[in-house]
C-alpha cells in the first residue's frame, strides 16, 4: 500500500513522491510515449509534459488505484497533442527510420538472424498502417502493452464495446492481409 | 495460435526489451522542479483548522510539556561519532533509548539505538551489523535515510556522520534531521536501501517517540532587527537555542549575496564575550524573498549576554579605475586597499585573454577593455584556482577573456564586490 500513500502525498504536492511513482513504472510510460512519438527524443518531451501536467492536475484524481491508468490517458493525450501539433503522422517510413531503427539494433543485437527479424517487424508495421487509426491504437495497446481492454477504453476514451470491435475487426483485416498462410 | 498474434507477440518482446533513458529522472526532475507550486484552495483551510489545534494546544499545556521530568539514559558506543556538545549531552543521559532492529534485503541488521531532539533538530543513533561483513561502499548505500514522519511530522535528514570497526563488521553513526513535531507519539523513519544491480527499494520503520523526552528549548525570541549594508539589507528575525544547537533566521534581500562565497562567515555570535562557534549556514530563495539561518554550536548554560556581530559581510564598492596593460606582473595594483595582480595578458585564438589575481574575497565587475579606441565588455571568466603568495596569502586567479584580436592599451573596472567590515552589533537582551 506504499503507492497509495505516495499517492496520496503527491496529491498534496510532494513533487518527489510523484516522481517516484512515475519511476516505478517507468519503462512501462516510455515504451508507450515511444509508440506514439517515434523516437527518444520526442518520447522524452511529451514525458515532461506529462509530469508537469500530472503534478497540476493530480489533486482532482478521486480514486487512488486509478492512478496508473489515469496517469498513461495524460500521457497518451499529451503525445496526441504533440503529434497534431506537429502536423506529423507517424508513418511507416518515419517508424522505420528512428523507432525501428531502435528496435533494430536491439533485436540485431540478441537474435541470430538480424534480417530475418527486421524484416518481420517491417512487415508488421506495415500491416498495422493498412488499418485505421483507431483500429492500430488498439491493437498496439493491447499486443505491444499489455493493456487490458478497461485500460484501453480510459486511454482512448471510447466504450469498452467499442475497444473490443476495434480489436476485432482489426484483427479480422490483419488476418486478411496477411493471406492465406494465416489460415488454421 | 495464428500467425498474427505470433507476431504481435514478437513485437511485444522486442517493446520489453527498451528501457527508458538512464537521465529520465533527471529530465523529469527539472521539468517538474520548474512547474510553479501548486496552490489548492482546499488544502488552505486545513492547515488554519491544524493552526488553530496547535494554538489551542499550546494555549492549554503551555511550556509544560518538555518540562515533565526526565532521567533518560546513556547510548553507549557512539564515542567516535560524537564529540563536544553532543557528547556532553549523551554523558548527562539526555538521549532517548529506542533499541528498534529490522533486517536489510542485504542480510544486515539495522538497529535505530536511539534519538535525541530539541526544537532544533533530531539526532538519530543507529548501528549496522552484519557478520559476514559490510563494505565501505555498502555502509552508506545500504542505509540511507531520506526524512522521518510522523502525526505533524515530515522532517528531512540533514546530515549524517559514520564509523566502520575494525573488523569491517559493524558501523555505527548518526543523521541529524529537521526537527519532529512535540505532538508525535509515533515517528516513521523512511529510507532507500541500494539492491543488487542498481535498484532502490523504499523501506521505513516505525517506532513509538516519547515527545517528552525532547530537550527544552532554552532561548527562544524574536530579533527583528534590520541591517542596511551596500547592496540590501539583512532582516535577522529569530534566535532558537536548544541544547544541542542554536540557530538564527532571517531574511535577505541583497543583490550581490551570491557574488562571494561563505559570507556569513563574518557574522559572529558572541555569548558572555566569547565567541560561539559557528557550524553551519544556508539560504534558500522563497517567493517571500530568501531565507536565510545561521546555525552555531549550543549557548553556554549560565548564560549572562548575547550579541550579534556582523564583523563583515557582502559588500560593494564604485570604482573608476583604468589600467594601463601590460602592467608588471609582480607589483599588485591598489583597488582602494584590495589587490589586483595582473599577471599575463595574451592573445590567443579565443580572444584576448587577461589573467588576473586578486584575494579571495573579491568579484570585480563592469569589467572591459580599450583596444584601438574601443571598449570591449568582459565575455567570459575561465578558470579558477587558487595560488598563495610568499607570505601564505591565498589568492584567487582567473583568466578573463574579451572577444577581440587587438592588443588592449587599458583594463577598465567600474566596480567591485568584497567583504567589507561593517562591524555592527545586534544585542539580543537575555531574561
Amino acid at each position: 500500500m506504499r503507492a497509495v500513500r505516495q499517492i496520496k502525498q503527491a496529491k498534496k504536492g510532494n513533487k518527489e513522491a510523484l516522481l517516484q511513482l512515475i519511476m516505478a513504472d517507468k519503462d512501462a510510460y516510455y515504451r508507450l510515449a515511444l509508440t506514439y512519438m517515434g523516437n527518444e527524443h520526442d518520447a522524452m518531451d511529451a514525458m515532461e509534459e506529462m509530469i508537469v501536467l500530472l503534478y497540476e492536475r493530480i489533486h482532482q484524481l478521486r480514486n487512488e488505484e486509478a492512478f496508473g491508468s489515469w496517469s498513461k490517458t495524460i500521457l497518451v493525450n499529451v503525445c496526441k497533442a504533440l503529434l497534431r501539433k506537429r502536423q506529423r503522422l507517424v508513418l511507416v517510413e518515419d517508424l522505420s527510420e528512428s523507432a525501428e531503427d531502435e528496435l533494430d539494433s536491439i533485436s540485431r543485437s540478441r537474435t541470430s538472424d538480424p534480417y530475418k527479424t527486421s524484416d518481420q517487424q517491417m512487415h508488421l508495421q506495415e500491416l498495422l498502417q493498412q488499418l485505421n487509426e483507431p483500429q492500430k491504437e488498439a491493437i498496439q495497446l493491447k499486443y505491444l502493452h499489455d493493456l487490458d481492454y478497461a485500460a484501453i477504453a480510459g486511454l482512448t476514451e471510447v466504450p469498452v464495446g467499442t475497444v473490443k470491435s476495434r480489436i476485432f475487426q482489426g484483427l479480422k483485416k490483419l488476418r486478411e492481409l496477411y493471406g492465406g498462410e494465416a489460415d488454421e | 495460435m495464428n500467425n498474427i498474434e505470433e507476431r504481435l507477440a514478437e513485437e511485444k518482446k522486442n517493446i520489453d526489451s527498451i528501457t527508458a533513458p538512464d537521465d529520465l529522472e533527471m529530465r523529469l526532475r527539472t521539468a517538474l522542479d520548474r512547474a510553479p507550486l501548486r496552490r489548492t484552495k482546499k488544502t488552505v483551510p486545513a492547515i488554519w483548522t491544524a493552526a488553530a489545534a496547535i494554538v489551542l494546544f499550546i494555549a492549554v499545556l503551555g511550556t509544560n510539556y518538555p518540562a515533565f521530568a526526565y532521567y533518560g539514559k546513556q547510548l553507549f558506543g557512539f564515542d567516535a561519532v560524537i564529540s563536544g556538545t553532543l557528547q556532553d549531552l549523551n554523558d548527562q543521559g539526555k538521549g532517548q533509548p529506542i533499541e528498534e532492529k529490522m533486517t536489510l534485503d542485504d542480510g544486515t541488521e539495522l538497529t535505530i539505538n536511539g534519538l535525541m531532539t530539541d526544537a532544533n533538530q533530531l539526532i538519530l543513533f543507529y548501528t549496522l551489523f552484519n557478520p559476514q561483513g559490510i563494505s565501505e561502499e555498502a555502509s552508506s548505500s545500504i542505509f540511507s535515510p531520506a526524512r522521518i514522519t510522523g502525526f505533524l511530522t515530515d522532517s528531512f535528514v540533514e546530515t549524517g556522520i559514520s564509523q566502520m570497526n575494525d573488523e569491517h563488521t559493524e558501523v555505527k553513526g548518526t543523521y541529524t534531521f529537521e526537527p519532529v513535531s512535540p505532538f508525535a507519539k509515533k515517528l516513521t523513519l523512511q529510507f532507500r536501501q541500494q539492491l543488487p544491480g542498481n535498484q532502490m527499494k523504499d523501506s521505513e520503520l516505525t517506532f513509538a517517540y516519547d515527545p517528552n523526552k525532547a530537550m527544552q528549548t532554552e532561548v527562544k525570541q524574536h530579533i527583528r532587527k534590520t541591517l542596511e549594508v551596500d547592496r540590501g539589507t539583512i532582516n535577522f528575525q529569530s534566535i532558537t537555542a536548544t541544547p544541542t544547537m542554536t540557530i538564527i533566521k532571517g531574511y535577505l534581500s541583497i543583490d550581490n549575496f551570491d557574488r562571494i562565497r561563505n559570507a556569513m562567515d563574518g557574522i559572529e555570535l558572541i555569548a558572555n564575550g566569547k565567541p560561539v562557534a559557528q557550524v553551519g549556514s544556508g539560504s534558500q530563495s522563497s517567493y517571500t524573498g530568501m531565507k536565510f539561518d545561521i546555525r552555531y554550536d549550543a549557548l553556554p548554560s549560565d548564560l549572562e549576554s548575547l550579541e550579534l556581530v556582523i564583523k563583515e559581510f557582502v559588500g560593494y564598492r564604485k570604482l573608476d579605475r583604468h589600467i594601463s596593460l601590460p602592467s608588471p606582473a609582480d607589483q599588485p595594483v591598489l583597488l582602494e586597499d584590495k589587490e589586483l595582480w595582473v599577471k599575463k595578458v595574451s592573445a590567443t585564438s579565443r580572444g584576448i585573454e587577461i589573467t588576473i589575481a586578486t584575494e579571495q574575497d573579491v568579484m570585480l565587475d563592469g569589467v572591459s577593455i580599450e583596444a584601438d579606441g574601443e571598449n570591449i565588455p568582459l565575455n567570459t571568466t575561465l578558470n579558477q584556482y587558487d595560488t598563495k603568495l610568499p607570505d601564505g596569502t591565498i589568492l584567487k586567479e582567473r583568466t578573463l577573456l574579451f572577444d577581440t584580436s587587438v592588443q588592449p592599451e587599458q583594463l577598465i573596472i567600474t566596480g567591485m564586490h568584497y567583504m567589507k567590515p561593517y562591524n555592527r552589533n545586534i544585542e539580543i537582551p537575555v531574561d
